[in-house]
């Protein structure tokens, strides 16, 4: 019965944070060419950091509430592909947080590893604005994003053998647990010479 | 005694808030097989509906040979409606408030207004009128019928949130027997209401005493008609060709039957796109979903790993606390040395015993 109301709050949050943490991190990744935000890059960081975490918490929880907001979840490619770009998403901003917790604020002096930041809340950022378009299809019939030439069609969706995706769930988990020894090896920049 | 008192005047007491705060289905019920006023409940009590304002006219042939296709047109103008613009329309044998559905009366839905098959439709208007064609077979009973409509709506302005009724008199109409050989659509053939997005796969026509068969057709909302391509797979069965649909498109045709020179040109039939089917599971989304995340994660970490600055720890600097200890000791050695007149410049260590040279002896003290 509040599965709808809970929803539409969830989702503001998730895409609030969202939008949040995407432009404060591109912000923080500009100030290393613009001299303006030179002096902002901390605050940037910070709110960027803490939106993150927020975004990470919100979209399994818009997940969640999505699915108990309509009789058949599931039952059509619009629907499916929200699940998809949710895990895209997640994906990205939890990459965007372990970035940050390694290698600390410093990163953004480090001109690959910032703009290897950038990227993931961007692109992060990306799949959110996604979400919301196919969210606003679902309810309005139409999203603002309608008006670029070469937005994808959501009415199709790459549904994958349940099979292959445990494989590929398998392979992720695995590729992630060696990702993190070798990342856990790195210290935070300020403790290099 | 007293408790079960209590209990029977609790329970009659919420039924009576609960009867009095109902209204009925503001936002419809959907297309359905109804009786009149959905046989007396909801919107037939007396308290819970008004009169609507509509003009309700019928519109058909008052004559039909007995089991060949008819068209009924439904006009209503003039409603108050209200914020969904929704309006029930009903298709009745009679207004009994039980077995009116035309069917009961010897009529066959061959589709209605929305490509279904019922007598009960809801559509919205987007001004105060709309119009609704039903295709029927007409009865194989000859005969006088009736044919009546009815419909229920809401209004801009109704804080009692009543429902507002309209009906008409019966339109009367004439079933003749049928011309020996007419050619007609055969008895039970039902018009698909939709086809898959995409589909361009055959309809299959079935009729009677037909030589050829001609189909036109068009997308809704078009005037120019154009002819189908059509096959006789079997005796009395064709197959017609119409093109596929994508999205909310309609298509509408019209199925000519022939026999010698005379054509039987039947009503206008509707038929809408449908989603593709989907394949998607629950379970196969979640894992999809969330072996996305493991790999978008897992690559991502890769990057960081790749690109990590690979400079060395930084070595703790003690150098303050080694020189502080360094002072202390010098302290104590310096202390324990003592001077001697017999020997000006040197200090007499009593630990080592040893004389060491006084750093801070000048040969002007002398």
């Amino acid at each position: 019965m509040y599965a709808i109301p809970f929803h539409h709050m969830i989702v503001g949050l998730a895409a609030g944070a969202g939008t949040l943490m995407g432009l404060c991190a591109f912000l923080a990744w500009l100030s290393n060419y613009v001299s303006n935000l030179e002096s902002s890059k901390s605050t940037l960081d910070k709110a960027s950091y803490a939106a993150s975490i927020l975004t990470l918490v919100a979209l399994p929880m818009a997940m969640f509430s999505g699915y108990y907001s309509d009789s058949d979840p599931t039952g059509s490619a619009i629907l499916y592909n929200k699940f998809i770009f949710s895990g895209i998403a997640i994906g990205f901003t939890s990459s965007y947080i372990v970035g940050r917790a390694r290698f600390g604020s410093d990163l953004w002096d480090h001109s690959a590893l910032a703009n290897l930041q950038m990227l993931s809340a961007l692109f992060s950022l990306t799949a959110i604005m996604i979400l919301g378009s196919i969210g606003s299809k679902i309810t309005l019939g139409e999203s603002t994003l309608d008006i670029l030439p070469f937005w994808p069609e959501f009415m199709n969706s790459i549904v994958i053998n349940q099979w292959v995706s445990l494989f590929l769930l398998l392979i992720g988990a695995v590729s992630v647990v060696f990702s993190f020894r070798i990342v856990g090896s790195f210290k935070p920049i300020s403790d290099l010479d | 005694m007293k408790r079960s008192r209590i209990l029977v005047l609790s329970v009659i007491l919420t039924l009576l808030l609960a009867s009095s705060s109902g209204v009925a289905n503001p936002g419809g019920k959907g297309d359905s097989n109804r009786d009149f006023t959905c046989g007396g409940s909801c919107h037939g009590d007396p308290s819970l509906s008004s009169p609507s304002s509509a003009d309700i006219q019928i519109d058909m042939k008052s004559t039909a040979f007995s089991g060949t296709a008819t068209a009924v047109s439904i006009s209503i103008s003039g409603m108050d409606l209200s914020d969904n613009r929704l309006v029930g329309i009903f298709l009745l044998g009679s207004k009994n408030g039980n077995d009116d559905h035309p069917e009961d009366h010897g009529w066959q839905i061959i589709q209605d207004p929305n490509g279904g098959t019922s007598n009960y439709v809801e559509v919205v208007s987007s001004d105060a009128s709309v119009t609704a064609n039903w295709v029927l077979l007409a009865p194989i009973e000859e005969g006088v019928k009736e044919i009546f409509a009815s419909i229920h709506h809401g209004s801009m302005y109704n804080p009692d949130n009543k429902a507002f009724s309209g009906e008409t008199e019966g339109f009367i109409v004439n079933i003749d027997p049928i011309p020996e050989n007419y050619p007609t659509l055969k008895e039970g053939w039902l018009s698909p209401d939709s086809r898959v997005s995409g589909d361009s796969s055959a309809i299959i026509i079935k009729t009677v005493n037909t030589e050829s068969l001609s189909v036109l057709w068009k997308l809704s909302g078009e005037s120019q008609s154009h002819e189908a391509s059509v096959d006789m797979v079997a005796d009395q069965e064709w197959e017609v060709l119409l093109p596929a649909t994508l999205g909310d498109t309609r298509i509408e045709y019209q199925i000519i039957a022939s026999k010698g020179d005379f054509s039987n040109q039947m009503p206008w039939l509707s038929m809408g796109t449908s989603e593709p089917y989907f394949d998607g599971t629950s379970l196969g989304a979640k894992l999809q979903s969330f072996s996305f995340t493991l790999i978008i994660l897992g690559f991502m970490l890769s990057l960081q790993a790749w690109f990590a600055p690979r400079g060395v720890r930084k070595l703790i600097d003690n150098t303050n606390e080694v020189e502080e200890l360094i002072s202390e000791e010098d302290s104590d050695y310096w202390s324990r040395l003592i001077a001697s007149d017999e020997n000006p410049g040197w200090l007499w260590d009593p630990i080592e015993k040893k004389w060491v040279a006084d750093p801070n002896f000048s040969g002007d003290e002398q």
